[in-house]
């Protein structure tokens, strides 16, 4: 049964700091960057205020805020941050630190472009840079489906056969400092939905000392990392299920929380984009329709892990993907359609890919952009 | 409580087992074993990039025999933050949570982190281990390298000043503050315990001695830190924020007086990355030396 939910109006910001608060985290680490300083702000007024009882670390860098996490994190509690574009680079070794480490860190990414020039806008050149750190990405479309993939990220990366960091990203500004309308639950609701930190993947003891992160040989090492892929490819199905089990109790759903597909199943053209994109290419899916185009789409929910059978088995059903990315990877293409591509040649789908890299450094796209864009490739 | 060499035979824990990968000498594993060991079942470590990181030793035979944490080079002073608020936050500050590091994090690349973490206060206690070195990288200058120093990337000789580690935490508001030498064990593990027993941020820069690095024969390893004290190059203090007040330590406490100072020269005789030093050099380093203790005097 659906529980009851109360509809408010907040910024994307503010639904990841909802869900932070609801998630009862007991070590919060946080250093400002536009545009992400908003969560910050309101969890730091949540504890001042007494809703939160968490030790919230007020740090002098990205780099500190999440080294401070990863050590709450190995002291066995539940823990979130925050950050946007340089900040990101800036924690970038501690990334990689917590996604090897296994630490079930949850830091929302709000999307913004990297310097320089200075730009505060949003583009996926941030967070696509740590698509190889080992966290589970998950790109939103709205301020409610923030607010929903931050509460499932707590109970997918905490679940002892994940042990994985999430990163919610969320467009900045389009999400984060846009109101839009977000159903909450009741906070114990939500709470009782990840449930308590209670039995933690890793906690130090002093009575049982081990050592962490000593000096790991070749054999080792390898093992961990391939411990690591496997952790990756089990979070598929943890991700469907805890998305599944959620839709089940708040009656929301994002596809099958790996991809989710918009139109009809078959169509002469699809749309395969990530955050908001997917988002105006509805409409501009609807418009294109009445004008007599077959144009669906598939937006990638989950960016890691990437959902390749999802992808391939969409694509076998159609007959052209345009990929629609928001970063680029200088010297080839946007990341999004190299992995597309990849997948389906691998995977003996001879569905053709093509590409077009927009909205870097917040360059709006509109639906009638995406529109302009799926006319041309129908003709070609 | 004054320690006693006594004290230090009995230890509640052996916290450097056999089998640890410390280079003959060390003078940091002499100084873990004792200060570590003497806090028993309560010590929380974090190591970040250093020799540390690897005369721990690697695998399942790991030689420390407390919870350890490696860090990144720069992050050991906020993961410590960390772990120092989720033990309280579980009830647990019973625990101590101690950053064991070089003075390459501690003076250059983790300079940052270690004042944020003074600068919030957190309940931990830094003990930087200096041999003036990047060590494990084979003996690189650090910014805690001494005038005349030859390492691997100052061939020539070390030009520029010791950055003054201590001094940077007091100005920064430190609890605590003490300086400690390896050839004066009960002198640094009283400190160590006095720095455990405070709440806040405490700072603890012990000389140890680094025979590979600073050529010097590892059967000096203790001589030479003692005459790093008697020389004057590396005056024992503790300094407490309540009385803002620098009390030279026992052991050290006479070389505040020039007159009653062995010559330099004593010193960097027995270390071969002082070979070829110029009188020049020596009077540069005498001066760099002097500098600190007045320095240290405005506090005295």
């Amino acid at each position: 049964m659906v529980v009851k939910q109360e509809t408010k109006s907040m910024t994307g910001n503010d639904a990841a700091s909802y869900a932070a608060l609801f998630a009862k985290p007991e070590v919060i680490a946080a250093y400002p960057i536009t545009p992400q300083t908003t969560i910050v702000e309101n969890l730091s007024r949540f504890v001042d205020e007494g809703k939160l009882e968490a030790e919230f670390i007020i740090v002098e860098s990205e780099h500190s805020a999440l080294a401070a996490c990863m050590g709450a994190a190995w002291s066995g509690v539940r823990t979130f941050t925050a950050t946007s574009s340089q900040g990101l680079l800036y924690m970038s070794e501690n990334v990689f630190w917590t996604g090897y480490g296994r630490l079930p860190i949850i830091m929302p990414v709000v999307n913004r472009c990297l310097a320089p020039g200075w730009n505060i806008w949003p583009d996926f050149q941030d967070s696509m840079a740590f698509r190889d750190a080992g966290w589970i990405q998950m790109y939103t479309k709205n301020n409610q489906e923030v607010f929903d993939t931050t509460l499932q990220a707590f109970k997918i990366s905490e679940s002892k056969d994940i042990a994985l960091p999430s990163m919610p990203c969320l467009d900045g500004f389009v999400i984060s400092h846009t109101t839009g309308q977000v159903d909450l639950p009741d906070p114990e609701d939500a709470f009782e939905f990840i449930g308590p930190y209670d039995d933690p993947i890793i906690e130090l003891d002093v009575e049982n000392p081990w050592a962490y992160g000593s000096m790991t040989g070749p054999d080792q090492y390898s093992k961990n990392r391939r411990d690591l892929m496997v952790a990756m490819e089990r979070a598929k199905k943890k991700i469907v299920d805890v998305h599944k089990e959620f839709e089940e109790r708040f009656g929301r759903s994002y596809g099958n929380g790996l991809v989710e597909p918009y139109g009809d199943d078959e169509a002469d053209l699809t749309l395969v984009t990530l955050g908001t994109i997917g988002d105006e290419a509805h409409e501009a899916i609807d418009r294109l329709k009445v004008e007599g185009h077959s144009v669906n789409a598939l937006r990638v929910r989950t960016f890691r892990p990437f959902p390749v059978e999802d992808i391939v088995e969409f694509a076998k059903k159609n007959h052209k993907l345009v990929v629609i990315d928001r970063a680029a990877s200088f010297g080839h293409e946007g990341p999004l359609r190299i992995e597309v591509e990849a997948v389906l040649k691998r995977h003996n789908v001879d569905t053709s890919v093509s590409g077009k890299i927009m909205g870097l450094g917040g360059e709006d796209v509109p639906y009638s952009a995406i529109i302009d864009l799926a006319k041309k490739e129908l003709k070609e | 409580m004054p320690v006693t060499q006594k004290d230090l035979m009995i230890k509640p824990k052996d916290a450097l087992l056999k089998g640890h990968f410390a280079c003959a000498g060390c003078g940091s594993a002499l100084a873990f074993r004792h200060a570590i060991g003497s806090v028993a079942d309560k010590a929380v470590l974090v190591v970040p990039a250093s020799c540390a990181s690897v005369y721990q030793g690697s695998g399942k035979g790991v030689a420390f025999n407390v919870p350890t944490i490696n860090t990144a080079f720069a992050a050991s002073d906020a993961v410590a933050s960390g772990i120092s608020r989720a033990l309280k936050k579980k009830g647990k500050d019973d625990l101590k949570v101690i950053v064991w590091g070089g003075d390459g994090s501690a003076a250059d690349i983790g300079i940052a982190t270690e004042i944020g973490a003074c600068d919030r206060q957190e309940n931990i206690l830094h003990v930087m281990y200096s041999n003036n070195v990047y060590g494990n990288t084979g003996g690189q200058r650090s910014g805690d390298t001494m005038i005349g120093a030859r390492t691997a990337t100052t061939p020539k000789g070390n030009t520029t000043p010791r950055k003054m580690v201590p001094f940077i935490m007091m100005a920064n508001n430190a609890r605590y503050v003490a300086t400690a030498s390896a050839a004066f064990l009960e002198d640094f593990v009283e400190k160590f315990q006095k720095a455990l027993s405070l709440e806040g941020f405490k700072f603890i820069q012990i000389d140890i001695s680094c025979p590979p690095n600073w050529r010097a024969d590892s059967a000096h390893s203790i001589e030479i830190s003692r005459l790093g004290v008697q020389t004057g190059i590396w005056p024992l203090f503790e300094w407490d924020r309540e009385t803002n007040t620098a009390v030279l330590s026992r052991p050290g406490k006479k070389y505040g007086d020039k007159a009653n100072r062995k010559p330099i020269s004593d010193w960097t005789s027995l270390q071969g990355r002082f070979r070829g030093i110029t009188d020049k050099e020596l009077i540069a380093l005498e001066e760099d030396t002097e500098r600190q203790w007045n320095f240290l005097r405005k506090f005295m």
